[in-house]
Parts: structure tokens; sequence; C-alpha cells
């Protein structure tokens, strides 16, 4: 699979529009993650994807050919649902040597990948005997043991430790040095920034943004913060300050040694020009990109 | 060789072995052993035969048993792993909703002629000689009136969204057929002074599969007399017919609950 389209995808559920119109492309090799608040249609997307729900109009396409979400769509794919919970009753292994059965596939990798999750020594105890941690990595492994061709990932990091954080992004970075397709949808914006290649932002059912994280931050057009510390006794300060005062509208500290002002991303050049010129007067510089969740925030409120 | 229905197979075996170790129905179904037990020890020491006494007491008990083993067994099928969000998991393997909801019966049906086998197998080994050949009539009918319960449970959880719901739903339905359902065609009986035709009552009697049950293997262990006896002086289907209605039973529930998944067109 080298490409899904997601093609003017609607569902509305009385007069709930679950999905407008909703189009995306994922690509091989790319981790995609669908945004958005509660209710904002990503888990819809996720179970359109898997045929739990039956679009009122658009289509899917599989390397531009139309398909249906069939036993052939869903043998090309793995899942993991959120806040998984398995039969309390049955051992790690058991569970996951029933999703390698259903599909196929030889019992060896059913502790391969118990293996792979770090669940390798817990594979003999009842589930009711797991930490929540632990049942979200079970449900990796259970995501994992098939061959597939698209993995969808509903809230993935729910629960996760560390370490399992660590297990998460390097399946992440191995499905996408395998080319295959990762669609994950989280609310988790901040944290996995730098670990997906695109994003579809959702808001009442339509897509009001898509791109890189980097894209996503240029549409929003925040300001960047800068931090500066000056040295009180440089002869330039105030001219310093000064040309501060024009570029936008500078914070000072008591003694105004630290400054901080809000900056748009073209008025950087200016900025280093004038640190070159003053540059006696500036110990330190610093430039902070606005966290991505108020990149989130400003789109959302622009879609509003 | 590709194995057909891989997921069918694999859901029904997986079902099987979490049953099993469900302890609802391993509490019932060690009761219905040990009392079915009871009652073949104590035909034993009666010295009664088999057609007196622990016949008609094993099909009283199991009429009373097997559906509230087959109910546990089956309401929470698919409202359970609706509930667990596993359902989309379960769905999302490549097999159609009514692979889906077959496997979990044959797995939960299996499971439920388990329990069957060892209640009625216990009243057997302790009953005395001579009699387990004819107490061995009773397994196949005692299956069949649960793979009854086990669909009709089934349909319940494929209905319900909760499986609180669902557990009120199967009880209430339990005492229904149960308990209540004798007792009013009995006052059907009386409010229409006996008005009512011997055929709408035999009708009604084995419309309802425990009263299909009960009147079958009554007057199979004791005889053409045992249901006059009783005051019901109905003739019953033939074996092709009584096989039939079985049939309709059990299918019936599953059936519909295949189509009711089937036409969900939104499921979580």
């Amino acid at each position: 699979m080298q490409t899904l389209t997601i093609d003017d995808v609607t569902v509305r559920f009385g007069k709930v529009r679950a999905l407008e119109s909703f189009a995306l492309e994922l690509h091989a090799g790319q981790v995609v993650m669908l945004a958005g608040p509660n209710g904002a249609g990503k888990s819809t997307l996720i179970r359109v994807l898997l045929g739990l729900v039956s679009p009122d109009r658009g289509a899917l396409r599989v390397d531009g050919r139309l398909v249906r979400v069939d036993r052939a769509f869903r043998n090309r794919l793995a899942y993991l649902p959120e806040s998984v919970a398995f039969a309390e009753s049955l051992t790690g292994r058991e569970v996951v040597a029933f999703f390698a059965s259903a599909r196929g596939v030889a019992r060896a990798r059913v502790d391969e990948v118990l293996e792979r999750v770090g669940l390798a020594d817990a594979r003999r105890r009842a589930v009711r005997g797991y930490s929540r941690g632990m049942r979200q990595r079970l449900g990796l492994a259970v995501a994992l043991v098939a061959p597939s061709d698209l993995l969808i990932l509903d809230e993935p990091t729910g629960g996760l430790d560390q370490d399992a954080l660590s297990l998460l992004w390097s399946v992440l970075d191995e499905w996408r040095a395998a080319g295959r397709i990762v669609l994950l949808a989280s609310h988790e914006i901040a944290l996995l920034e730098h670990r997906v290649d695109r994003l579809a932002l959702l808001s009442e059912g339509r897509r009001v943004a898509e791109g890189t994280p980097a894209d996503l931050r240029r549409t929003a057009g925040l300001p960047l913060r800068v931090q500066l510390e000056l040295d009180p006794a440089a002869p330039t300060r105030d001219a310093l300050k000064a040309a501060l005062g024009e570029m936008g509208a500078p914070r000072f500290d008591h003694d105004a040694t630290h400054v901080e002002l809000e900056l748009e991303p073209h008025a950087l050049v200016r900025l280093f020009e004038l640190g070159a010129e003053r540059r006696a007067a500036i110990r330190d510089l610093r430039v902070v990109a606005p966290p991505f969740d108020e990149v989130y925030r400003r789109l959302l409120s622009e879609a509003a | 060789m590709r194995i057909p229905f891989p997921v069918g197979r694999a859901l029904a075996l997986h079902e099987l072995r979490e049953r099993t170790r469900d302890r609802w129905v391993l509490v019932i179904s060690a009761l219905f052993a040990l009392l079915a037990s009871a009652v073949g020890l104590y035909g034993r020491s009666a010295e009664g035969n088999v057609t007196a006494i622990t016949g008609p007491s094993l099909v009283t008990l199991a009429s009373l048993f097997v559906p509230l083993v087959a109910l546990a067994l089956g309401y929470d099928a698919i409202v359970g792993e609706r509930e667990r969000n596993t359902l989309g998991l379960l769905l999302s393997l490549p097999a159609s909703r009514v692979e889906v909801v077959l496997a979990k019966f044959v797995g939960r049906g299996v499971a439920l002629a388990a329990a069957v086998g060892v209640g009625l197998g216990g009243a057997m080994l302790a009953a005395a000689q001579g009699e387990a050949r004819t107490l061995a009539a009773l397994i196949g009918p005692t299956i069949a009136l649960g793979l009854t319960f086990v669909s009709v449970g089934m349909l319940v959880s494929s209905l319900t969204s909760r499986q609180s719901t669902a557990a009120s739903f199967v009880i209430a339905l339990w005492f229904l057929l149960v308990f209540f359902y004798d007792l009013g065609l009995l006052a059907l009986l009386v409010a229409t002074d006996g008005a009512v035709g011997d055929g709408t009552i035999a009708s009604l009697v084995v419309g309802n599969p425990t009263g299909l049950y009960r009147v079958t293997l009554l007057s199979a262990l004791s005889g053409p007399s045992a249901l006059p006896d009783l005051g019901l002086d109905v003739s019953l289907p033939s074996s092709t017919g009584r096989a039939a209605l079985w049939l309709a039973w059990i299918l019936g529930p599953l059936v519909l609950s295949g189509l009711v998944l089937s036409a969900r067109r939104a499921l979580r």
C-alpha cells in the first residue's frame, strides 16, 4: 500500500455532523496524526477505516483504486483501540495468540512480539494482574502480531510510562522505515509533534488544517518569544532598548537587564541585524518557538 | 493449505477458553453437577426406577439450571466486547459480523454442552446401574435447551448497549420463561374457565423452549400418561416437529443477532 486516500467522506448521525467532506491522503513511510477536540470526528474517521461506520458519502482508495472495507482490506490493517480491556481471565500470551491465530500468523511470532513490547516475563500471567501501562503494551502487541500495511492507533499514549513511550516511538520509527502507513489519533499534540510527519486537525467533523508540524506552525503564524539579557554597563544599551521598543512591546524586569518580547517570524532578521549592531549590549539571546498546543489552539480558534 | 474461516475458528476456541474460566458459569455449572449427582444418588438409594424418580427430577433440575447457565454464557457476548472496547478490534479482523456471531455461539455452545455433560454425567455415574442409558437420553434435549438460551442471550447482548442492562433482561427472561410462563398458562385456563382449546394450550406449552423440554422428556421418561396426570391433555409434535422447533429456537435468535449486528450502521 503506497497511498491510502480518504476522499470526501461524510458521516452524519441524525442532525450531528460527525465528518463533513473529509479528505486526507496517507502515504507509505509516514506517520500521520489526527488531532482535534472531543467530538471533532477523529474516532468516527477511524471507525470508517475499520468498517464499523458506513459513511453517507465518500470513498476510500488504495493506490488510486476504489476499495471497500472488506476482509481483504481489513487483513491489511492493524488496530490499537483506546483504553482497550482484554478478557481478565486470559494470560497475555493467550490474548496475543488468539489474534495471531485469527490472522493466520505462526505461534512463534507471539512470543517474539511479547518480547518486543516488554511483556515476555508477564506473558503467562492473567490480564487481571496487568497494570494500565502493561495492558496498553499488550494492545500494542496485538496490533503488531500480524504483518500489516496500515497501523491505526487510537490515543496510543494513554497510561504509558517513559519506557513504554520509548517503545511506542521506536515502533513508529520502524513502521516509517519499513514504508508502512501509521495513522494515530491523539490529544497529546505537544508530545507527538516531533514524532509525526503530518498532522490533520479536525473540528466539528471538518479538516481545518493539514500539513507537517512546521507547516502548521507557519499557518498559525504565532509570534516567537525572544528573551534577551542586556549588559547594564554597555554604552549602547539605551539605544538598544529604544530599538527593541520600536520592534514590539518589550517587557523589562525591574533593573531592565532581562527583556522579553514577542516577534513575528519575519521580524527575526531585523532582530539579528540589531544584535549585530549592538552586540556589546547583548549578553544572551534566546528565541523560543511557542508550544505546539498554542499552535493547535490558534488554528482551532481561527477555524471557529 | 489455507484454513477456511481462520477468524471464526480462532474466535470459537478463544470464546471456549474464556468461558471455561468464567466464575459465574463455573459456579452455576458446579452447582448443577452437584445437585444432579445428588438426584442420581437419591434415586439409587430410594431404589426407585429412573422413570419414577431420577429422570423427572433431573428434567426439573435441568430446566431451572441449564437456561441460567446458558443465559450467563450468552448475555455478554456482544455487549461485553463493546464495554471492554474490544468489539471494534474484533470486527477489524478479516471476518464478517455474522461469522463473529456464529463463532461466539459455537465457542459458548461447546462450553454449555460441556457443563451439561459434566452435570448429567455426574448424575449418570451416581445413578443405579442400568439407569445410565435412560438418563443419557436427556443429554441431547438438555443441550438443545441450553443452546436455545445461549442464542437468546446473544440476541439480548446484540440489542443492548450496556452489560448491566443485558444482565437484567436475561434474568427477567429466565423468570418469565422458566417460572411465570406456566403460571400464565394456568391463569389463562382459570380466567377462561377452560374454554381455551387443547390445541392452543399444546401450542403455547411447546412454544416455550422450557415447556417443550419438560413435556417431551416427561412424556418420554414416564410414558404417555405422564402429561394427563399433570393435567396436560395435549398431544406432542412428532420427533421431526420437535427437532424443527428446537432448530427454530436455536437458530432464530442467533440469525436475528447476526442481522442486528450486521445492520448496525455505526458500532463502537
